[in-house]
Protein backbone atom coordinates (compact mmCIF):
# COMPACT_ATOMS: atom_id res chain seq x y z
CA UNK A 1 0.00 0.00 0.00
CA UNK A 2 3.22 2.13 0.34
CA UNK A 3 3.36 3.02 -3.37
CA UNK A 4 0.09 4.39 -3.33
CA UNK A 5 0.30 6.11 0.16
CA UNK A 6 3.38 8.05 -2.08
CA UNK A 7 1.54 8.68 -5.52
CA UNK A 8 0.32 12.05 -6.25
CA UNK A 9 -3.72 11.94 -5.49
CA UNK A 10 -4.66 12.50 -9.50
CA UNK A 11 -2.60 9.60 -10.37
CA UNK A 12 -4.28 7.61 -7.56
CA UNK A 13 -7.76 9.00 -8.29
CA UNK A 14 -7.37 8.50 -12.39
CA UNK A 15 -6.70 4.83 -11.68
CA UNK A 16 -8.84 4.43 -8.57
CA UNK A 17 -11.91 6.64 -9.53
CA UNK A 18 -14.36 5.31 -6.84
CA UNK A 19 -11.70 7.06 -3.92
CA UNK A 20 -13.08 10.31 -5.56
CA UNK A 21 -15.92 10.91 -4.43
CA UNK A 22 -15.58 9.10 -0.76
CA UNK A 23 -12.58 11.79 -0.31
CA UNK A 24 -15.04 14.45 -1.23
CA UNK A 25 -17.58 12.79 2.02
CA UNK A 26 -14.39 13.57 4.05
CA UNK A 27 -14.24 17.44 2.73
CA UNK A 28 -11.08 16.43 0.97
CA UNK A 29 -11.91 18.67 -2.08
CA UNK A 30 -8.82 16.72 -3.66
CA UNK A 31 -10.94 16.07 -7.23
CA UNK A 32 -11.30 19.55 -8.03
CA UNK A 33 -7.63 20.53 -7.63
CA UNK A 34 -6.25 21.40 -11.15
CA UNK A 35 -3.01 20.35 -9.77
CA UNK A 36 -3.22 16.95 -7.99
CA UNK A 37 0.65 16.11 -7.45
CA UNK A 38 -0.53 16.24 -3.19
CA UNK A 39 0.80 12.86 -2.04
CA UNK A 40 -2.34 10.78 -0.55
CA UNK A 41 -0.40 10.11 2.91
CA UNK A 42 0.38 14.04 2.90
CA UNK A 43 -3.30 14.56 1.91
CA UNK A 44 -4.80 12.44 4.48
CA UNK A 45 -2.15 13.64 7.31
CA UNK A 46 -3.03 17.56 6.16
CA UNK A 47 -6.28 17.57 7.16
CA UNK A 48 -5.67 16.35 10.45
CA UNK A 49 -8.95 14.23 10.63
CA UNK A 50 -9.75 12.69 13.90
CA UNK A 51 -7.94 9.51 14.40
CA UNK A 52 -11.56 7.14 13.89
CA UNK A 53 -12.46 9.05 10.76
CA UNK A 54 -8.83 8.54 9.28
CA UNK A 55 -9.20 4.73 9.94
CA UNK A 56 -12.56 4.48 8.73
CA UNK A 57 -11.20 6.72 5.49
CA UNK A 58 -8.37 4.18 5.02
CA UNK A 59 -10.23 1.56 5.49
CA UNK A 60 -12.39 2.52 2.76
CA UNK A 61 -9.33 3.30 0.42
CA UNK A 62 -7.82 0.16 1.04
CA UNK A 63 -10.88 -1.50 -0.10
CA UNK A 64 -10.91 -0.31 -3.64
CA UNK A 65 -7.44 -0.72 -3.99
CA UNK A 66 -6.93 -4.23 -3.30
CA UNK A 67 -10.95 -5.36 -3.03
CA UNK A 68 -11.99 -8.55 -0.85
CA UNK A 69 -8.44 -8.38 0.69
CA UNK A 70 -8.13 -6.48 4.43
CA UNK A 71 -4.63 -4.04 4.68
CA UNK A 72 -4.49 -2.41 7.34
CA UNK A 73 -2.60 1.37 6.79
CA UNK A 74 -2.34 4.35 9.02
CA UNK A 75 -0.49 7.80 8.00
CA UNK A 76 -0.63 9.12 11.52
CA UNK A 77 0.18 6.30 13.63
CA UNK A 78 1.43 7.03 17.18
CA UNK A 79 -0.91 10.54 16.95
CA UNK A 80 -2.38 10.95 20.11
CA UNK A 81 -6.13 10.43 20.44
CA UNK A 82 -6.25 13.49 21.66
CA UNK A 83 -5.45 15.92 19.11
CA UNK A 84 -8.22 15.16 16.86
CA UNK A 85 -9.66 17.95 14.37
CA UNK A 86 -10.25 20.94 16.18
CA UNK A 87 -12.45 23.95 15.62
CA UNK A 88 -9.97 26.80 13.51
CA UNK A 89 -8.47 29.21 15.30
CA UNK A 90 -5.83 30.68 13.67
CA UNK A 91 -2.59 32.00 14.51
CA UNK A 92 -2.01 35.72 14.32
CA UNK A 93 0.50 35.65 11.79
CA UNK A 94 -2.12 33.19 9.97
CA UNK A 95 -5.09 35.45 10.55
CA UNK A 96 -4.03 38.38 8.50
CA UNK A 97 -3.78 36.00 5.67
CA UNK A 98 -7.61 34.92 6.49
CA UNK A 99 -8.74 38.45 6.75
CA UNK A 100 -6.96 39.19 3.60
CA UNK A 101 -8.95 35.90 1.90
CA UNK A 102 -11.95 37.73 2.97
CA UNK A 103 -11.36 40.68 0.70
CA UNK A 104 -10.63 38.88 -2.15
CA UNK A 105 -13.58 36.44 -1.53
CA UNK A 106 -16.05 39.70 -1.75
CA UNK A 107 -14.56 40.41 -5.36
CA UNK A 108 -14.80 36.94 -6.35
CA UNK A 109 -18.65 36.79 -5.50
CA UNK A 110 -19.21 39.65 -7.55
CA UNK A 111 -17.20 38.03 -10.74
CA UNK A 112 -20.65 36.58 -12.13
CA UNK A 113 -22.53 39.49 -11.81
CA UNK A 114 -19.45 41.62 -13.02
CA UNK A 115 -18.94 39.42 -16.48
CA UNK A 116 -22.60 39.23 -17.17
CA UNK A 117 -23.64 40.78 -20.42
CA UNK A 118 -19.92 42.31 -20.08
CA UNK A 119 -19.92 44.44 -23.98
CA UNK A 120 -15.89 44.99 -24.09
CA UNK A 121 -16.82 48.03 -27.02
CA UNK A 122 -18.75 50.03 -23.98
CA UNK A 123 -15.81 52.28 -22.10
CA UNK A 124 -17.75 51.57 -18.56
CA UNK A 125 -17.32 47.95 -19.35
CA UNK A 126 -13.56 48.37 -20.20
CA UNK A 127 -12.99 50.42 -16.90
CA UNK A 128 -14.85 47.89 -15.15
CA UNK A 129 -12.57 44.73 -15.93
CA UNK A 130 -9.01 47.28 -16.14
CA UNK A 131 -9.76 47.68 -12.03
CA UNK A 132 -11.07 44.62 -11.41
CA UNK A 133 -7.77 43.51 -13.05
CA UNK A 134 -6.16 45.99 -11.20
CA UNK A 135 -7.56 44.76 -8.09
CA UNK A 136 -5.94 41.33 -8.42
CA UNK A 137 -3.02 42.21 -9.64
CA UNK A 138 -2.32 44.72 -6.85
CA UNK A 139 -4.23 43.54 -4.18
CA UNK A 140 -4.50 39.47 -4.64
CA UNK A 141 -1.26 39.01 -6.36
CA UNK A 142 1.22 42.01 -5.90
CA UNK A 143 -0.03 41.95 -2.06
CA UNK A 144 -1.12 38.89 -0.53
CA UNK A 145 0.36 36.42 -2.80
CA UNK A 146 3.39 37.41 -2.44
CA UNK A 147 3.47 37.81 1.26
CA UNK A 148 2.68 33.48 0.93
CA UNK A 149 5.42 32.70 -1.89
CA UNK A 150 8.17 35.58 -0.22
CA UNK A 151 7.63 35.00 3.04
CA UNK A 152 5.36 31.93 4.21
CA UNK A 153 6.01 29.16 1.95
CA UNK A 154 9.83 30.09 2.71
CA UNK A 155 9.69 28.33 6.06
CA UNK A 156 8.77 25.08 4.39
CA UNK A 157 10.52 23.04 2.41
CA UNK A 158 9.53 24.54 -1.26
CA UNK A 159 10.14 20.69 -2.26
CA UNK A 160 6.94 19.92 -1.19
CA UNK A 161 4.03 18.70 -3.06
CA UNK A 162 1.31 21.07 -1.07
CA UNK A 163 3.25 24.05 -1.38
CA UNK A 164 4.14 23.46 -4.95
CA UNK A 165 0.70 23.13 -6.01
CA UNK A 166 -0.36 26.36 -4.11
CA UNK A 167 2.25 27.86 -6.09
CA UNK A 168 1.04 26.66 -9.49
CA UNK A 169 -2.74 27.87 -8.50
CA UNK A 170 -0.95 31.31 -8.05
CA UNK A 171 0.36 30.76 -11.26
CA UNK A 172 -2.23 29.45 -13.75
CA UNK A 173 -4.64 32.65 -11.73
CA UNK A 174 -1.88 35.08 -13.33
CA UNK A 175 -2.23 32.99 -16.83
CA UNK A 176 -6.49 33.71 -16.90
CA UNK A 177 -5.47 37.19 -15.43
CA UNK A 178 -3.45 37.75 -18.78
CA UNK A 179 -5.75 36.20 -20.61
CA UNK A 180 -8.61 38.69 -19.96
CA UNK A 181 -6.30 41.91 -20.93
CA UNK A 182 -5.18 40.59 -23.84
CA UNK A 183 -8.92 39.58 -25.24
CA UNK A 184 -9.97 43.31 -23.88
CA UNK A 185 -7.49 44.88 -26.54
CA UNK A 186 -9.04 42.36 -29.05
CA UNK A 187 -12.40 42.97 -27.51
CA UNK A 188 -13.09 39.53 -27.15
CA UNK A 189 -16.08 38.97 -24.84
CA UNK A 190 -16.74 34.91 -24.60
CA UNK A 191 -12.96 34.96 -23.38
CA UNK A 192 -12.70 37.76 -21.12
CA UNK A 193 -15.19 36.03 -19.67
CA UNK A 194 -14.18 32.44 -19.30
CA UNK A 195 -11.34 33.63 -18.01
CA UNK A 196 -12.54 35.95 -15.44
CA UNK A 197 -14.94 32.57 -13.91
CA UNK A 198 -11.74 30.46 -14.72
CA UNK A 199 -10.00 32.51 -11.88
CA UNK A 200 -12.76 33.06 -9.90
CA UNK A 201 -12.89 28.89 -10.06
CA UNK A 202 -10.02 28.60 -9.11
CA UNK A 203 -9.77 31.61 -6.52
CA UNK A 204 -12.69 30.36 -4.38
CA UNK A 205 -10.65 26.89 -4.11
CA UNK A 206 -7.52 27.57 -3.16
CA UNK A 207 -8.35 30.19 -0.54
CA UNK A 208 -10.98 27.38 0.75
CA UNK A 209 -8.32 24.83 0.90
CA UNK A 210 -5.82 27.33 2.76
CA UNK A 211 -8.42 28.60 5.03
CA UNK A 212 -9.32 25.10 5.90
CA UNK A 213 -6.66 23.01 5.62
CA UNK A 214 -3.20 24.71 4.52
CA UNK A 215 -3.10 27.49 7.15
CA UNK A 216 -3.89 25.50 10.21
CA UNK A 217 -1.48 22.78 8.97
CA UNK A 218 1.19 25.20 8.69
CA UNK A 219 -0.22 26.70 12.26
CA UNK A 220 0.60 23.30 13.72
CA UNK A 221 4.01 23.10 12.34
CA UNK A 222 5.41 26.47 13.06
CA UNK A 223 6.88 27.22 16.82
CA UNK A 224 5.99 30.18 18.47
CA UNK A 225 8.81 32.29 17.48
CA UNK A 226 8.30 31.14 13.66
CA UNK A 227 4.95 32.59 13.73
CA UNK A 228 6.35 36.09 15.50
CA UNK A 229 8.89 36.41 12.56
CA UNK A 230 5.87 35.82 10.83
CA UNK A 231 3.84 38.70 11.77
CA UNK A 232 6.38 41.33 11.87
CA UNK A 233 7.43 40.44 8.43
CA UNK A 234 3.77 40.64 7.19
CA UNK A 235 3.50 43.75 9.08
CA UNK A 236 6.11 45.32 7.30
CA UNK A 237 4.45 44.44 3.93
CA UNK A 238 1.32 45.63 5.01
CA UNK A 239 3.03 48.98 6.07
CA UNK A 240 4.56 49.10 2.47
CA UNK A 241 1.04 48.40 0.84
CA UNK A 242 -0.86 50.61 3.05
CA UNK A 243 -1.85 52.52 -0.10
CA UNK A 244 -2.60 49.79 -2.37
CA UNK A 245 -5.13 48.33 0.64
CA UNK A 246 -6.74 51.41 1.03
CA UNK A 247 -7.17 52.05 -2.63
CA UNK A 248 -8.30 48.48 -3.48
CA UNK A 249 -10.85 48.08 -0.57
CA UNK A 250 -12.54 50.88 -1.31
CA UNK A 251 -12.70 49.79 -4.59
CA UNK A 252 -14.57 46.24 -3.12
CA UNK A 253 -16.98 48.84 -1.10
CA UNK A 254 -17.66 51.01 -4.53
CA UNK A 255 -18.44 47.57 -6.60
CA UNK A 256 -20.42 46.18 -3.97
CA UNK A 257 -22.27 49.29 -4.09
CA UNK A 258 -22.86 49.38 -7.79
CA UNK A 259 -23.82 46.19 -7.78
CA UNK A 260 -26.60 46.26 -4.45
CA UNK A 261 -28.01 49.29 -6.61
CA UNK A 262 -28.44 47.77 -9.87
CA UNK A 263 -30.13 44.53 -7.89
CA UNK A 264 -32.39 47.13 -6.46
CA UNK A 265 -33.81 49.01 -9.57
CA UNK B 1 -23.30 23.67 48.37
CA UNK B 2 -21.18 24.60 50.76
CA UNK B 3 -18.53 27.60 50.83
CA UNK B 4 -15.56 25.42 49.54
CA UNK B 5 -13.39 28.48 50.19
CA UNK B 6 -10.76 29.92 47.46
CA UNK B 7 -9.62 27.61 44.84
CA UNK B 8 -6.54 29.06 44.28
CA UNK B 9 -5.23 28.03 47.84
CA UNK B 10 -7.59 25.37 48.65
CA UNK B 11 -5.37 22.41 49.51
CA UNK B 12 -4.92 19.18 47.44
CA UNK B 13 -2.37 16.76 47.38
CA UNK B 14 -1.37 14.56 45.02
CA UNK B 15 1.13 11.23 46.26
CA UNK B 16 3.61 10.37 43.95
CA UNK B 17 5.06 6.52 43.52
CA UNK B 18 8.91 7.62 43.36
CA UNK B 19 10.49 4.79 43.05
CA UNK B 20 8.03 3.70 40.01
CA UNK B 21 8.61 7.06 38.51
CA UNK B 22 12.36 6.17 38.65
CA UNK B 23 15.30 8.57 39.54
CA UNK B 24 15.20 12.10 37.93
CA UNK B 25 18.23 12.59 34.90
CA UNK B 26 21.06 13.82 36.66
CA UNK B 27 22.73 17.14 35.93
CA UNK B 28 19.90 18.64 34.42
CA UNK B 29 20.35 21.65 32.52
CA UNK B 30 19.06 25.13 33.56
CA UNK B 31 17.82 27.24 30.18
CA UNK B 32 17.27 30.07 32.19
CA UNK B 33 19.88 32.82 30.61
CA UNK B 34 19.61 36.05 32.31
CA UNK B 35 19.36 37.40 36.20
CA UNK B 36 16.47 38.66 37.47
CA UNK B 37 13.81 36.91 36.28
CA UNK B 38 11.18 38.56 38.68
CA UNK B 39 9.24 41.24 37.05
CA UNK B 40 9.64 44.55 39.40
CA UNK B 41 13.33 43.78 38.99
CA UNK B 42 13.74 43.12 35.43
CA UNK B 43 14.21 46.04 32.90
CA UNK B 44 12.69 45.45 29.27
CA UNK B 45 15.74 47.65 28.15
CA UNK B 46 17.71 44.60 29.34
CA UNK B 47 19.62 43.01 26.10
CA UNK B 48 18.34 39.59 26.59
CA UNK B 49 14.77 41.03 26.17
CA UNK B 50 15.77 42.82 22.38
CA UNK B 51 13.95 40.86 20.06
CA UNK B 52 12.77 38.00 22.16
CA UNK B 53 10.37 35.09 22.62
CA UNK B 54 9.40 36.22 26.54
CA UNK B 55 7.64 33.82 28.75
CA UNK B 56 5.72 35.63 31.33
CA UNK B 57 5.10 32.93 33.47
CA UNK B 58 3.02 32.91 36.99
CA UNK B 59 5.10 32.21 40.11
CA UNK B 60 4.12 28.88 40.29
CA UNK B 61 4.10 27.26 37.00
CA UNK B 62 7.61 26.73 37.23
CA UNK B 63 7.08 23.97 40.15
CA UNK B 64 3.71 22.04 38.73
CA UNK B 65 5.22 21.02 35.12
CA UNK B 66 7.99 18.48 35.33
CA UNK B 67 9.28 19.86 32.07
CA UNK B 68 9.38 23.32 32.22
CA UNK B 69 12.98 24.47 31.51
CA UNK B 70 13.38 22.25 28.40
CA UNK B 71 9.87 22.59 26.81
CA UNK B 72 9.08 25.96 27.67
CA UNK B 73 11.89 28.11 29.00
CA UNK B 74 14.44 27.25 26.62
CA UNK B 75 15.03 29.53 24.07
CA UNK B 76 13.23 32.61 25.97
CA UNK B 77 13.57 35.60 28.00
CA UNK B 78 11.58 34.80 31.20
CA UNK B 79 9.82 37.46 33.87
CA UNK B 80 7.44 35.93 36.73
CA UNK B 81 5.02 37.13 38.20
CA UNK B 82 2.00 36.31 40.77
CA UNK B 83 -1.52 38.72 39.87
CA UNK B 84 -2.52 37.35 43.27
CA UNK B 85 -0.48 38.27 46.01
CA UNK B 86 1.97 41.05 44.09
CA UNK B 87 1.81 45.23 44.91
CA UNK B 88 1.91 47.58 42.46
CA UNK B 89 0.56 45.99 39.78
CA UNK B 90 -0.04 49.22 37.31
CA UNK B 91 3.93 48.91 37.20
CA UNK B 92 3.30 45.29 35.51
CA UNK B 93 1.42 46.57 32.67
CA UNK B 94 3.92 49.07 31.97
CA UNK B 95 6.74 46.96 32.08
CA UNK B 96 4.80 44.42 30.06
CA UNK B 97 4.39 47.70 27.33
CA UNK B 98 7.98 48.29 27.72
CA UNK B 99 8.82 44.98 26.68
CA UNK B 100 6.31 44.91 23.47
CA UNK B 101 7.12 48.81 22.50
CA UNK B 102 10.73 49.30 23.46
CA UNK B 103 12.11 45.87 23.46
CA UNK B 104 10.22 45.35 20.73
CA UNK B 105 10.09 41.65 21.59
CA UNK B 106 8.87 38.76 18.76
CA UNK B 107 6.52 36.77 21.00
CA UNK B 108 5.19 36.57 24.30
CA UNK B 109 3.94 33.44 26.00
CA UNK B 110 1.66 33.85 29.08
CA UNK B 111 1.46 30.59 31.21
CA UNK B 112 -0.82 30.61 34.06
CA UNK B 113 -2.01 28.00 36.28
CA UNK B 114 -5.71 26.71 36.82
CA UNK B 115 -6.82 29.00 39.66
CA UNK B 116 -8.79 31.48 38.78
CA UNK B 117 -6.84 34.59 40.38
CA UNK B 118 -4.00 33.56 37.89
CA UNK B 119 -6.05 34.38 34.77
CA UNK B 120 -4.97 37.87 36.25
CA UNK B 121 -1.91 37.36 34.68
CA UNK B 122 -3.42 37.32 31.00
CA UNK B 123 -5.25 40.19 31.74
CA UNK B 124 -2.33 42.38 32.46
CA UNK B 125 -0.45 41.16 29.71
CA UNK B 126 -3.98 42.26 27.44
CA UNK B 127 -4.06 45.46 29.20
CA UNK B 128 -0.73 46.18 28.14
CA UNK B 129 -1.03 45.05 24.52
CA UNK B 130 -4.40 47.18 24.09
CA UNK B 131 -2.58 50.35 25.06
CA UNK B 132 0.73 49.47 23.27
CA UNK B 133 1.43 51.69 19.71
CA UNK B 134 2.88 48.06 18.61
CA UNK B 135 1.53 44.80 18.06
CA UNK B 136 2.56 41.16 19.21
CA UNK B 137 1.82 37.78 19.00
CA UNK B 138 0.45 36.98 22.19
CA UNK B 139 -0.04 32.97 23.16
CA UNK B 140 -1.54 31.73 26.83
CA UNK B 141 -1.05 28.66 28.26
CA UNK B 142 -2.92 27.07 31.21
CA UNK B 143 -1.31 24.59 33.64
CA UNK B 144 -3.10 22.19 35.87
CA UNK B 145 -1.96 21.67 39.12
CA UNK B 146 -0.87 18.49 38.88
CA UNK B 147 1.44 20.10 36.29
CA UNK B 148 -0.49 19.22 32.39
CA UNK B 149 -1.38 21.53 30.30
CA UNK B 150 -4.71 22.37 30.02
CA UNK B 151 -5.43 25.24 27.46
CA UNK B 152 -3.14 26.47 24.71
CA UNK B 153 -4.63 29.53 22.70
CA UNK B 154 -3.30 32.79 20.73
CA UNK B 155 -4.75 35.70 22.54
Amino acid sequence: MDKYLNRGIKEVISEFPAIGPILDEYNIGCTLCGVGTCLLKDIVQVHNLQPEEERELMGRISGIVFPGRHVELSVTAGRSAASGKPEIKYSPAMQGLVDEHAVIKRVLAMVPVIIEGLDASRDEDRTLVRDTVDFIRSYADRYHHAKEEEILFKEFDENLEMVKVFNEDHRIGRGHVKAVLEALETGDNRTIQEHFMGYGELLTGHIKREDEVLYPWMDRNLSTSQIGRLFSRFASVDGQFRDVREKQEAFVKTLEEKYKHEEVK
Amino acid sequence: MAFEGCPGSKMAYFPRNVEQEGAPAANVTSQLRQWPVQLHLVSPMAPYFQGADVLLSADCVAYALGNFHSDYLKGKALAIACPKLDAEQDIYVEKIKGLIEDAKINTLTIMIMQVPCCSGLLKLAEQAAQTANRKVPIKYMVVGVQGEILQEAWV
